[in-house]
């Protein structure tokens, strides 16, 4: 299919997908459009999460960590000086932050840019290691981000969090990142620097005897995803209004990480299935949390038995159907045409 | 001592374990030197430790004048170094154009964000990667299998797209590990003069451990031996092949005998 | 600071430490042989500490009954743990593995939740445990002494099994060359089994004394203790059993001592056990005892 071809489907899908918002924002319910902005914001961290996951093949287990910062960042500096008073009730907020007041977009690219420079930081320290070391390592750093985000009152208000943060997210805001954020980090994979990350991650060894610097790549990887898991946390502040250091625990984690695997480790239109299947997941399996009334029956709500779906769903995949839904493939246009020939071929489209 | 290519005195210790002694070699530009000896001599660390995988316990290594003893891999690549491995070493999950298309990476001058944005200039160098990597595989023969995936084909095959793909990056000096190994005597031929095209074509001098002798002592201008991380002997073709020291070396420990 | 605090919280110290050691003996044996950072470890703990208060509740057993059922249940379920989530994936990459472990640790810990409510429950202190020795100034409960004491004999039992029986030089083997040893005809599997209900056994232990000790449990009771007992592993040289009893007691110690130094950075407690880890895997990543190089 030529590329002109694909660029008007793509436009066509684009504008397809805004006018549904359109239609949901204009008369749709707050419930709807809540779980919408969910979705928009998870298949925003969990592509960029796969990008270190999935194309670069590293187990960071700490995005939680990227996502409260950026969640703190754009909170703090979109807050005007008299709702940080109102929250700040131990003790003061310092200066500069305690007078600084912007512009949400800007708070969201700050949350973006400060969590990309701690991703700089940190990959010192984390790419000196691989495997299961990465793993451990990056852990404690979405654990120790939460303490300090516990222990640092006089920045992030500790353990009270910060309340009654104006709802500036939307569905233009929460999918026009997620759309960005989507072609943004696509077009990086299937760039010349994509390939370096997928040769880094088939074998390190041969990519370096080919002259990739793998350190450089995987710190880009790193911040790039940093970025936007940052972007992210500034909408998710921005969305639930009240954001603590309890939001961001590593069970955050374990959310994006069991979409991005059960979509299917390494690709990004995997990684966007697997938001949208657990994000509404998530909120249909609540029911089983609450107490459900069937007549004169109350079937009482089981507490964890959410997660506990859910881990074993992870479990399952990755037991018996390790590559997830998609793999590693990608869905596009010429995947489309290519499985509907066939259909019409054969009268299956596999 | 070479001021082209040399390895000065160079030992690496492995906890007391010396696994290569005192090795000494130089080559001059455009040689095709053969490094032999039974298994376990050292061959393969002598290799790793010019390419930066590992680094020499003492010794020099001399590329063109610079001291690249202590270099990262990637920058000894940089540096006009490439190399095969012993056991095939490709990008199994990509394609084999995609396997060639890694060597240019380094060579790439767009930033990151041109790609993330798709400036033009970004899309040009990528159509500029392509072409040179189709180019080289054309060179190659291997064009025709441009998609196939890399674990997919013949073993054969798998060792020439290694060194299609570490001629990609446009060495001066090439290492090859064992290029031979697993292929008929058809195969072979048609690497030998593989080999000799991309030398005249590119210029490039060739190190290469083999166990074949034949294919060794037919391409090689000269042989270097190794046994118990020594070299013991140094030479022509000709030379070697009556060499007491190589003769005992094969025939009274392991490893084949040269025929 | 006065020496009897200082005292006082040397003997907590080396008291927590034991409790860490415990369990960072099986950390480090499954890592030894198959090169897996078992997540679901420190869940291991809480499983046992339910184990033992349902086997007094429900079965009506005195506690010195119920503790070694719970030690042997618990010992039981990290062989299943093995079985269910490691056994199959065997010959799979590594990243599976730890996506494996991540998963059976949730499960467990929510499974828990589901089964026994989110309301902490109290644990039994039975009388023995019960004193408190007064020596002057310093009060020490006898639990704080009997830890080390229990902790130091079931090590010495372990290095015993380890060091001088044939299953223990098979589990020796493996953690050496994985396939050698099978080729030389040893099941392997069992032996995995064997060195899963070792370690489950002992953090079983451990769970024991640490619901005694701080005695509300809950279903996420494992989950620092966990990390923690990990991070002594590694600092003592993952894979090494003598390295993670001393990883273990050196960083109880370091706890204990952290927090009565600077008493204003208490809440950073538990950041510091992970601030050591990041410095371990930089500047020695072998660690203390060990030869094998992380990664």
């Amino acid at each position: 299919m030529s590329a002109k071809s694909k660029l008007i489907l793509n436009i066509a899908l684009l504008s397809a997908l805004f006018g549904l918002l359109y239609l949901f924002n204009r008369y749709g319910s707050g419930y709807q459009i809540r779980i919408l902005n969910n979705i928009a914001i998870f298949i925003t961290l969990a592509v960029s999460y796969n990008l270190v996951n999935g194309v670069c093949g590293l187990l960071h287990l700490g995005p939680n960590g990227f996502i409260a910062i950026g969640a703190y960042t754009s909170a703090l500096l979109s807050m005007t000086p008299a709702e940080k008073e109102l929250n700040f009730i131990l003790t003061y907020l310092i200066w500069p932050l305690s007078v600084i007041h912007v512009p949400f977009f800007v708070s969201l690219l700050a949350a973006g840019a400060v969590a990309a420079l701690f991703a700089f930081f940190i990959s010192f320290p984390v790419l000196r290691v691989r495997g299961d070391y990465l793993a451990i390592v990056t852990f404690g750093f979405g654990e120790v981000v939460r303490v300090l985000c516990n222990a640092g009152q006089s920045v992030t208000n500790g353990p009270l969090g910060l309340k009654g943060l104006y709802p500036y997210t939307n569905l233009w805001w929460s999918w026009g990142v997620a759309v960005l954020a989507v072609i943004v980090i696509q077009r990086l994979i299937n760039s010349n620097y994509g390939l370096a990350m997928k040769a880094i991650r088939e074998d390190e060894t041969a990519a370096m005897a080919m002259g990739v610097d793998a350190s450089r790549r995987l710190m880009l990887a790193f911040m790039v995803s940093a970025f936007f898991s940052g972007v992210a946390g500034g909408l998710l502040a921005h969305l639930i209004t009240t954001i603590s250091p309890g939001v961001f625990t590593f069970v955050l984690t374990f959310n994006l990480l069991i979409m991005i695997v059960v979509g299917g480790l390494g690709s990004s239109t995997g990684a966007i299935i697997g938001a949208v299947l657990f994000t509404w997941g998530g909120e249909a399996l609540r029911v089983v949390e609450q107490p459900m009334d069937i007549g004169i029956f109350t079937i009482p709500g089981i507490p964890g038995m959410r997660m506990v779906i859910f881990s074993f769903v992870l479990m399952l995949v990755i037991l018996f159907a390790r590559n997830g839904i998609m793999g590693r493939q990608e869905l596009s246009w010429d995947l489309l045409v290519s499985k509907f020939t066939r259909f019409t071929r054969t009268g299956t489209p596999l | 001592m070479s001021s082209f290519f040399s390895m000065r005195r160079v030992t690496r210790e492995f906890g007391g374990l010396k696994a290569v002694t005192d090795f000494s070699l130089s080559i001059e530009k455009g040689e095709l030197i053969g490094l032999i000896g039974p298994n376990g001599a050292g061959k393969t660390t002598v290799f790793n430790m010019i390419t930066g995988r590992i680094r020499p316990t003492t010794g020099d290594i001399i590329w063109k004048g610079k001291n690249i003893t202590r270099l990262q891999p990637h920058l000894i690549t940089h540096g006009g170094i490439a190399r095969t491995f012993q056991n095939i070493k490709l990008f199994d999950d990509m394609n084999v154009l995609e396997n060639v298309m890694v060597s240019f990476h380094s060579s790439m001058r767009s930033s990151f964000l041109s790609a993330m944005i798709g400036l033009p200039r970004h899309r040009r160098e990528e159509n500029r990667i392509r072409e040179q990597s189709i180019a080289h595989l054309e060179e190659a023969g291997l064009a025709p299998l441009s998609s196939e995936k890399a674990q997919n084909l013949p073993y054969g095959i798998q060792r020439k797209l290694e060194i299609t793909r570490a001629l990609a990056t446009e060495p001066e000096l090439l290492l090859l590990d064992e290029p031979a190994a697993g292929m008929n005597p058809m195969e072979k031929i048609e690497l030998a003069a593989f080999l000799a095209r991309v030398r005249q074509s590119h210029g490039i001098s060739i190190l290469l451990i083999e166990h074949d002798m034949r294919f060794v002592m037919g391409i090689c201008e000269r042989i270097k031996v190794m046994d118990y991380g020594l070299s013991i002997a140094e030479g022509t073709p000709e030379e070697i092949r009556n060499h007491p020291d190589v003769i005992r070396a094969y025939l009274g420990g392991s490893g084949d005998t040269p025929d | 600071m006065e020496a009897t605090i200082l005292l006082q919280q040397l003997v907590n110290g080396v008291s927590l430490g034991s409790l860490y050691a415990l369990i960072a003996i099986g950390y480090t044996m499954v890592y030894g042989i198959l090169r897996l950072i078992n997540f679901a470890h420190g869940d291991l703990l809480m499983v046992s500490a339910y184990a033992a208060i349902y086997g007094i509740a429900l079965f009506s057993l005195p506690w010195y009954l119920s503790f070694p059922f719970a030690i042997m249940a618990t010992g039981a379920i990290g062989i299943l743990l093995d079985r269910a989530a490691y056994r199959p994936l065997r010959q799979a990459p590594r990243i599976s593995l730890l996506i494996s472990a991540i998963g059976a640790s949730f499960l467990m810990e929510n499974l828990a939740l589901v089964i026994v409510g989110g309301v902490a429950k109290p644990f039994p202190r039975p009388n023995f445990f019960n004193h408190v020795i007064r020596a002057g100034d310093l009060h020490i409960q006898v639990l704080t002494i009997y830890s080390p004491l229990i902790t130091l004999v079931l090590v010495l039992g372990l290095l015993y099994i380890v060091f001088k029986t044939r299953v223990g030089k098979a589990m020796r083997a493996a953690s050496w060359d994985f396939e050698a040893t099978r080729l030389m005809g040893i099941n392997l599997d069992s032996i995995i089994a064997v060195t899963f209900l070792l370690g489950s056994s002992l953090a079983a232990a451990g769970g024991i004394m640490w619901g005694m000790k701080y005695p509300q449990i809950n279903p996420f009771m494992g989950v620092i203790p966990g990390l923690k007992a990990f991070i002594a592993a590694v600092l003592g040289g993952i894979g090494n059993i003598v390295g993670a009893v001393i990883g273990g007691f050196l960083l109880g110690l370091f706890e204990i001592l952290i927090v009565a130094l600077l008493p204003n950075l208490a809440d950073f407690r538990d950041a510091f056990a992970f601030l050591l880890l990041i410095g371990i895997l930089l500047l020695r990543p072998t660690g203390i005892m060990g030869d094998r190089p992380a990664h």
